[in-house]
C-alpha cells in the first residue's frame, strides 16, 4: 500500500471521527442540559436514539463512499449532514451564549439542503443536468435566506425549543416576515424534496433495465423522505405537534438515504466488477459477436450495439455487417453513443448503449478500456508476431547467406588460389629440372627451396580453407565431417553419428561449428582426459547433438565462444543448454529441428 | 600387368584445364602416355574400354556437384568390372576419403594435389596403382597416426615399428619398406609381423589389403 494512500485513509477516519464524536456530544450534551433545565420538552429515549444514530449512519455510509465511490463529493456531504444534524435539545445547551445560538438555529435544517444534494448528485457524484444545478440553487439560496432571517430578526426560538436569551444580531423586530420566511423556507424545502423524488420517480419508471438496477432504492428513499417532509411542512405550519410515528417515519427514511446511495454505488461497483469478465473475454480473444453478447450482459443492457470501426469501408457497421445508418447523433433517442478510440486517434468502435449508463462513467470507461485493449492487444500481437516473423526470416536468410558464402569462399579458394599454387609449383619443378638438365645446379637448389615454401603455404592455405568450410562436410555430411573434425582434437573424441543421409545444409554447417567450438574448448579448457560426440536425428525430425567431456567443467555460457555458438544456434530455431558444474566436466546439448531449416 | 617396356596409358580427369596440362606434362616427361584428358569422371567412364587404359589420374571434386565425383567414377569403374589402376587428387589430406578409396579394391591411391610438384612421387605412385599396388600420401597417414585415442593400441610399437606402419599405411610394399628405411628385408619382415601381432591384425596375402586393414585401424583407434 502507497504511502500516500495509507495517509488518506488516516485522515478519512480522523474527519469521521471528528463529525461522530461531535454530533454525539451535542445529542448527549442536550439530552443531559434538557433533562436537567426542562425536563417536560425532553423527548422519548426511543426517539432520541434513533435521532442520534442517524449521523451516525451518514458516516457510515460516508466512510463506505469514500473507499468505493468514483467522486469525494458525496461523502463529503455525508460529514457535512452528520455535523448539521443538530438536535433541537442541543439550543438548552447554548441558550445563554446570545452570539453562537442564532448561528447555530439559522442553520438547524440545513441537513434537509444537504439531504437533497446528496440525492441530486445520485450516482456520479456531481450534477447531471441543468435541472437539477437549478434545484440545488434554489434550495441552496433558500437555506441563506432563512438563515439570514433567524439571524438579523428571530429574537428567540419559542419556548420548546430554548429559553435562549436575546440575538445579539438581531437588527429589527418583525416576527410578521420572520414567521413568514420560515415557513417559505420549509414549504420550499417540501417541494423542492418533492420535485426530487418525483423526477427521480419518472426516470426510474420510464428509464430502462439498466437504470432501474442502477437506482432501484434511491428514489424509493427519497420519495419517503419527501413524502414525510412534506408532512411535516404541513403540521409545522398549522402548529399542530407532528406525532411520534410520523416523526419515525422521516428518521427511518433519512436513514434510508445514504444507505441507498451506497448500496448503489456498491451495485455499480459491482458491474464494474463484470468489466472485469469482460477483460478476461477480451484476452481470450472472443469474436467481435461474442464480445457485444458479452458486453451486454455486463451492463445488463440488451439494447447495446457495437459498431466496429470499417477502416476499408470508412464506417461503422456491427458484427453481422450490418453498418450504422446515417449521422450517429440522429439516432440517439434513448440511447447515448460512446465513441472508443485508440491511443493514436484511429476509431476503433461505436458503442450504443443506454443513457443511463452515462451516469456511471467510469463503468463505461471500463468497456471502452477493455475495448481499446482488446484492439490494441490484437493489434500488437499480430505487429510482433509480423515483425518477429520478419527478423526470423531475415535471420534465417543471414545465416544461410553467410553459410553460402562460407562455402563459396572454400569454392572459389580450392578452384582458384590453390588450383594456381599446385600448378605454379608443378612448373617451378619442371624449371628446376631444366636447370639441372642444363648443369645449372644452384638454380635447381633454389627452386627446390621455392618449391618446399610454396608447399607450406599450401599447406596453410589448406587448413584455412578447411577452416572457412570443411570440404568433407559439403560432400560427406555429419557422419564424415565429425570423425574428422573429433580425430583433430587432441583429447580422445568418442564419436558416435547417427544421422543417415544428409541434413539442410544450415544444419550441417550449424552442427559442425558446434562440435568444432565445443571441441576446442574441450582442448583449451576443459583438462579433460575424454571428451564425447553423439549425434543423432530422433523420429520427430529433431537433430540431437551433445558434446561431453570429464574436464573441470565451470564453462562459462559467456563466453565468445559459446555466445557465437548460442548465436548460429538460435538462428535456426534450436534450443542449446550448457551444463558445467564445477569439476564436474561439461555437457552442451544443443537440438535442431530440420523442419525450419531453409 | 604393367610391361616395363610399353609406356603406360592413361587417362586424367580434373576440371581445372591448368593442372590437367600440368599433370599430363609431369606423366609425358615420367615416359607415361596420357591418352585422354577430360573435365569429369564421367567422360573418362565412357572412354575407358575405347582406349585400353592402364590407369586413371582423378581430381576427387569435379562437376556437377563438386563433392566426390572422383571417388563416385572410381567406385563406378570397380562395379564394371575395371581394373585398372586408379589415383585420386585431392586439395585436402582426407583419411576418410583414403579410407573410401583403399576401400574400393586394389590398385588405388590417393595424393595430395601438390604431389604434382614432385613427378617422382607422381609417377611412381601411377606405376604402383596400375601394377595393382596402393599408394595413400603420406600427410594423410600423419593426420591418422598423430590422431590421439585413449588407450591407443599404437602406444604398443616402438619407434621403428611406428615408421614401418606408416610406410606400411602409405601402400609401401615390405621391399619398398626396406629400401626407404634403409634395412634389410628380413628386418622388416620381422618388423611387419610384430606390428600385425601387437595391433592384432592379419597378415593377408593380399597387399591392398594390408594397407586397408591398417588405415582402418588408425582411423577407428
Amino acid at each position: 500500500m502507497a504511502p500516500g494512500r495509507k495517509g488518506r485513509i488516516i485522515k478519512r477516519t480522523i474527519v469521521i471521527t471528528a463529525a461522530a464524536v461531535l454530533s454525539l456530544g451535542m445529542e448527549v450534551s442536550g439530552w443531559l442540559v434538557t433533562s436537567a433545565t426542562a425536563p417536560e420538552y425532553l423527548p422519548e429515549v426511543s426517539y432520541s436514539t434513533l435521532h442520534s444514530i442517524v449521523p451516525l449512519v451518514f458516516l457510515a455510509c460516508a466512510g463506505v463512499a469514500w473507499s468505493i465511490g468514483p467522486a469525494r463529493v458525496p461523502s463529503q456531504l455525508m460529514v457535512a449532514f452528520a455535523v448539521l444534524w443538530i438536535p433541537v435539545t442541543f439550543f438548552r445547551v447554548v441558550e445563554d451564549i446570545g452570539w453562537l445560538w442564532p448561528l447555530l438555529y439559522g442553520i438547524h435544517l440545513w441537513w434537509g439542503l444537504i439531504a437533497g444534494i446528496i440525492v441530486l448528485v445520485y450516482p456520479r457524484g456531481w450534477f447531471g443536468d441543468r435541472m437539477d444545478r437549478w434545484i440545488a440553487g434554489i434550495a441552496l439560496a433558500s437555506a441563506l435566506v432563512y438563515f439570514l432571517a433567524v439571524v438579523l430578526l428571530l429574537e428567540a426560538p419559542d419556548a420548546d425549543t430554548c429559553d435562549c436569551v436575546a440575538n445579539v444580531f438581531q437588527i429589527a423586530d418583525a416576527p410578521a416576515l420572520y414567521t413568514a420566511i420560515d415557513y417559505g423556507f420549509r414549504g420550499i424545502g417540501a417541494v423542492l424534496a418533492l420535485v426530487i423524488a418525483g423526477r427521480l420517480l419518472v426516470r426510474w419508471v420510464r428509464g430502462s433495465v439498466p437504470a432501474r438496477t442502477v437506482a432501484f432504492l434511491m428514489p424509493l428513499a427519497l420519495f419517503a423522505w419527501a413524502v414525510t417532509l412534506a408532512w411535516y411542512a404541513v403540521t409545522y405550519a398549522v402548529q399542530t405537534t407532528a406525532d411520534e410515528v410520523m416523526r419515525t417515519i422521516s428518521l427511518v427514511a433519512i436513514v434510508s438515504l445514504p444507505v441507498s446511495f451506497v448500496a448503489g454505488l456498491a451495485h455499480a461497483r459491482n458491474m464494474r466488477a463484470r468489466v472485469a469478465d469482460l477483460m478476461r473475454i477480451t484476452r481470450e480473444g472472443a469474436d467481435r459477436g461474442l464480445w457485444a453478447e458479452s458486453l451486454a450482459r455486463t451492463l445488463r443492457d440488451a439494447s447495446v450495439r457495437v459498431y466496429w470501426w470499417d477502416e476499408e469501408h470508412g464506417r461503422y457497421a456491427d458484427a453481422s455487417g450490418e453498418q450504422l445508418e446515417g449521422d450517429p447523433a440522429d439516432q440517439v433517442g434513448q440511447h447515448s453513443l460512446l465513441p472508443v478510440v485508440s491511443p493514436t486517434g484511429i476509431p476503433i468502435a461505436l458503442i450504443r448503449h443506454d443513457k443511463v449508463l452515462t451516469d456511471n462513467m467510469r463503468l463505461l470507461d471500463g468497456v471502452s478500456s477493455a475495448l481499446r485493449l482488446s484492439v490494441d492487444n490484437g493489434r500488437l500481437r499480430s505487429e510482433i508476431e509480423r515483425t518477429l516473423e520478419q527478423v526470423r526470416q531475415s535471420r534465417s536468410r543471414i545465416v544461410e547467406g553467410a553459410e553460402k558464402a562460407r562455402r563459396q569462399l572454400e569454392r572459389d579458394l580450392h578452384d582458384g588460389a590453390q588450383q594456381h599454387l599446385v600448378s605454379l609449383g608443378m612448373r617451378l619443378r619442371l624449371a628446376a629440372n631444366q636447370a639441372r638438365d642444363r648443369g645449372v645446379e644452384p638454380l635447381g637448389v633454389e627452386l627446390d627451396g621455392t618449391i618446399s615454401m610454396l608447399n607450406t603455404a599450401l599447406k596453410e592455405l589448406r587448413e584455412l580453407a578447411h577452416g572457412i568450410h570443411p570440404s568433407l562436410l559439403t560432400s560427406g555430411g555429419l557422419a564424415l565431417a565429425v570423425p574428422e573434425l573429433a580425430g583433430r582434437c587432441p583429447v580422445p573424441v568418442v564419436v558416435e553419428v547417427q544421422a543417415e543421409g544428409r541434413l539442410p545444409a544450415v544444419v550441417e554447417s550449424t552442427a559442425y561449428f558446434v562440435v568444432a567450438e565445443a571441441l576446442a574448448n574441450v582442448a583449451k579448457h576443459s583438462k579433460a582426459t575424454r571428451a564425447w560426440v553423439r549425434a543423432n536425428l530422433d523420429e520427430r525430425g529433431v537433430l540431437d547433438l551433445v558434446v561431453r567431456d570429464n574436464g573441470v567443467g565451470g564453462a562459462s555460457p559467456a563466453g565468445s565462444g559459446m555466445v557465437g555458438i548460442s548465436d548460429r544456434v538460435d538462428a535456426v530455431d534450436g534450443t542449446i543448454t550448457i551444463e558445467s558444474p564445477p569439476g564436474a566436466g561439461t555437457t552442451i546439448t544443443v537440438r535442431i529441428p530440420l523442419a525450419s531449416a531453409g | 600387368m604393367a610391361d616395363p617396356t610399353v609406356p603406360l596409358r592413361v587417362g586424367i580427369a580434373d576440371d581445372a584445364l591448368l593442372l590437367r596440362e600440368g599433370i599430363s606434362k609431369v606423366l609425358e616427361g615420367g615416359g607415361i602416355e596420357v591418352v585422354a584428358s577430360v573435365g569429369t569422371g564421367q567422360e573418362l567412364l565412357d572412354v575407358i574400354d575405347e582406349l585400353d587404359l592402364d590407369a586413371a589420374v582423378l581430381d576427387i571434386r569435379m562437376p556437377p556437384s563438386f563433392r566426390d565425383e572422383g571417388i563416385v567414377a572410381l567406385e563406378q569403374m570397380r562395379a564394371n568390372g575395371s581394373k585398372i589402376g586408379v589415383l585420386l587428387l585431392s586439395m585436402y589430406a582426407t583419411p576418410e576419403y583414403a579410407l573410401r578409396v583403399m576401400g574400393a579394391g586394389s590398385g588405388t591411391g590417393y595424393l595430395l594435389k601438390e604431389r604434382v610438384s614432385e613427378p617422382q612421387t607422381l609417377v611412381r605412385a601411377i606405376e604402383t596403382v596400375a601394377s595393382g599396388g596402393s599408394v595413400v600420401d603420406p600427410e594423410v597417414v600423419e593426420q591418422l597416426v598423430h590422431r590421439t585415442r585413449a588407450d591407443d593400441p599404437l602406444s604398443r610399437l616402438t619407434e621403428r615399428e611406428r615408421s614401418v606402419l606408416e610406410l606400411m599405411a602409405q601402400g609401401y610394399s615390405n621391399g619398398g619398406i626396406a629400401q626407404t628405411l634403409f634395412l634389410g628385408l628380413k628386418t622388416v619382415e620381422t618388423h611387419v609381423r610384430s606390428i600385425l601381432q601387437k595391433l592384432d591384425l592379419e597378415e593377408s596375402p593380399e597387399h591392398h589389403r594390408r594397407v586397408l586393414a591398417v588405415l582402418t585401424l588408425l582411423g577407428e583407434r
